[in-house]
């Protein structure tokens, strides 16, 4: 760092101006800042990176320690969770969140694609500016939030509805889940419609297309890719979500065999356990093996983003 | 300032008094105690935690407090590695209990009494359950409301996550030891008092159990084997579903730790703080 500034003082005591001295003075406070913002900035990103890597080496090397008790089939395959009783089969907790995770998006994804959809193409401009800071506001209303209008209101209905005793388990969790994501998904996929270019639709039009052919034969497909991205970020938003899936899947680790079987998923097994485990224990290590599992599917969903997004960079 | 020496000397002086009559070696330790007292554990026990490390401060100056709660057992555990001086928990965790193996070398020593109750949501008739009764909804025996003389109803259980120290308790005085059986409908784990509250108030035909002082409102205590779950009962005898909670140390407590102790265990405390925060004092336990 030293190096750079008595060169330059060297170089403008031997040009001996005054005014160009005063420049290469403010040239050499200039790269003197550059190199300090670049050495700030790298330090950031690569304390960052530092701290990624350790929650990913913790969780992964205490997760892996189930396995010198606890056999890769027993864990994966097993569908019986009871570790009081030395069994730790989480098939059930994995089934369960990919059936959630599913139904979530077969709830929330054609909604929000509609709501984007009339955003961005039918509506008027004062509804548009008014619908997206409503949205806006939604992605940022804490979970735990849905989660107790969930067990207060969604839940009592629902069990006047069909008449169960509890109504907790995978239909209210989907639910509750659809209504977070559905924001996050209509405002990606409304700003994906958005930049879909004009000409694309004066074209469609000058062919004698309807607006309904427009929207869905050539802006949809269009924009599929920025829509994709949308509901991946959806996805591993419902996936990850834990406070507000507590308050109203009924926290029993079995697998959800009806709509309304009181069930448990990754997360919220996490939550309910962790805080009541030992440290030293099989049971301990198993719940951070299913931390580590939702953190490699975060990162695969993450993964296909970015694929997606190299692929049709130029379209979305 | 004048008044607040005043208190000072006051509670000094009371201090000075309290201690001498019930502890001889803490009043000669007097306010020249110092140092840092960590203590991890259970969520019961730690409003009563907090508000008497608040008034032992106020006597020693020199103390300072780092408390926080979670589950039960990590009360024990912290104190196994050294992180926490005293580690609360809701069951005595120098024996075994269902679940938990007994932690070596520590010393469990009493400073409450929480009593529990068998709680039904609001629209539930019945208002009286036995042991056996008891044991039957919790094993998935009974599931209808009209088999312990109720409405032609199912029984919705509600239960605390395994690991939890009320349900460690609840199943040893209420349960007779019995076993709290999953079911595939009609049960539901929750996972801090409040959620059971909230729970139980929302869901009718609901039954759970929760500490006493949890119970108000939406929720109702139901009578155990012909017994109203009251203080009084508890005191006399009469209500058996109630433990100690317990501070976790290792091995016997010295120095600062060991006055803190001494002044939550101490009747003054037990019978104005910890009775105003409806546990029962130590004292009128026999």
């Amino acid at each position: 760092m030293h190096t750079p500034i008595s060169e330059q003082a060297s170089q403008s005591s031997i040009l001996g101006d005054v005014t160009s001295k005063s420049k290469f003075n403010r040239a050499a406070r200039v790269r003197f800042t550059n190199r300090l913002f670049q050495s700030y900035f790298l330090f950031s990103i690569l304390a960052l990176c530092f701290v990624l890597a350790l929650v990913i080496v913790f969780i992964a090397k205490t997760g892996f320690l189930t396995f010198e008790t606890v056999s890769f089939k027993e864990f994966f395959l097993s569908f019986n969770w009871t570790p009081e009783e030395e069994h730790y089969g989480a098939a059930a907790f994995i089934v369960n969140t990919i059936i959630l995770t599913g139904l979530t998006l077969l709830i929330s994804v054609p909604i929000s694609i509609a709501i984007a959809i009339f955003n961005a193409e039918i509506a008027p401009a004062w509804f548009r500016s008014f619908i997206r800071p409503v949205l806006d506001l939604l992605v940022g209303i804490p979970s735990i939030v849905y989660g107790y209008l969930g067990l207060t209101v969604l839940i009592p209905f629902l069990r006047e509805w069909t008449g169960e005793g509890l109504a907790d388990g995978i239909f209210a969790a989907a639910l509750v889940l659809s209504l977070m994501i559905l924001p996050t998904i209509s405002r990606i996929s409304d700003d994906a419609i958005t930049a879909v270019p004009k000409k694309y639709r004066e074209a469609a039009y000058a062919l004698g297309s309807t607006r309904l052919q427009v929207i869905l034969k050539v802006i949809v497909p269009a924009a599929s890719r920025g829509i994709m991205t949308a509901v991946i970020l959806g996805m591993t938003r419902a996936i990850g979500e834990t406070m507000a899936v507590v308050m109203v899947i009924g926290n029993t680790a079995q697998l959800a065999t009806t709509l309304f079987t009181p069930t448990s998923v990754l997360t919220s097994n996490i939550v309910m356990q962790i805080s009541n485990v030992e440290f030293e224990s099989t049971w301990n290590y198993a719940l951070h093996m299913m931390a580590f599992l939702l953190l490699a599917i975060s990162m695969i969903l993450i993964l296909i983003i970015r694929f997606i997004r190299a692929k049709g960079g130029a379209q979305a | 300032m004048n008044v607040f020496k005043k208190f000072t000397v006051l509670t000094l002086a009371t201090m000075f008094v309290i201690t001498s009559a019930f502890a001889g070696s803490a009043a000669a330790a007097g306010d020249t105690l110092k140092g840092k007292i960590t203590i991890n554990g259970s969520t019961a026990l730690l409003p009563l935690t907090l508000q008497a490390a608040k008034e032992f401060q106020k006597l020693h100056p020199k103390v300072s407090f780092a408390a926080s709660g979670k589950g039960s057992v990590t009360g024990p555990q912290a104190v196994k590695k050294g992180i926490a001086d005293i580690g609360a928990c809701d069951w005595d965790a120098s024996t075994d209990v269902p679940g938990f193996k007994a932690f070596e070398g520590q010393v469990a020593n009493k400073v409450a009494v929480i009593p529990f109750a068998t709680v039904v949501n609001k629209n539930v008739g019945v208002d009286n359950l036995t042991t056996e009764q008891l044991k039957g909804i919790y094993s998935g025996k009974i599931t209808n409301w009209k088999d312990v003389g109720g409405a032609d109803e199912d029984i919705v259980v509600i239960t605390r996550a395994f690991g939890s120290g009320t349900r460690v308790n609840y199943q040893a005085k209420a349960l007779g030891g019995g076993d709290i059986v999953k079911k595939s409908k009609n049960y539901k784990e929750v996972g801090s008092s409040g959620d059971m509250k909230t729970a139980v108030a929302t869901t009718p035909n609901s039954i759970g159990y929760i500490d006493l002082v949890y119970v108000s409102g939406d929720i109702k205590a139901v009578k155990f084997n012909g017994v109203e779950a009251t203080a009084e009962n508890v005191i006399n005898g009469k209500y058996k579903i109630w433990s100690y909670g317990y501070y976790m140390t290792k091995g016997q407590p010295t120095g600062e730790v060991k006055a803190f102790i001494e002044y939550i265990q101490n009747k003054k405390f037990q019978t104005t703080t910890a009775k105003k925060m409806k546990f029962i004092p130590l004292s009128a336990m026999k």
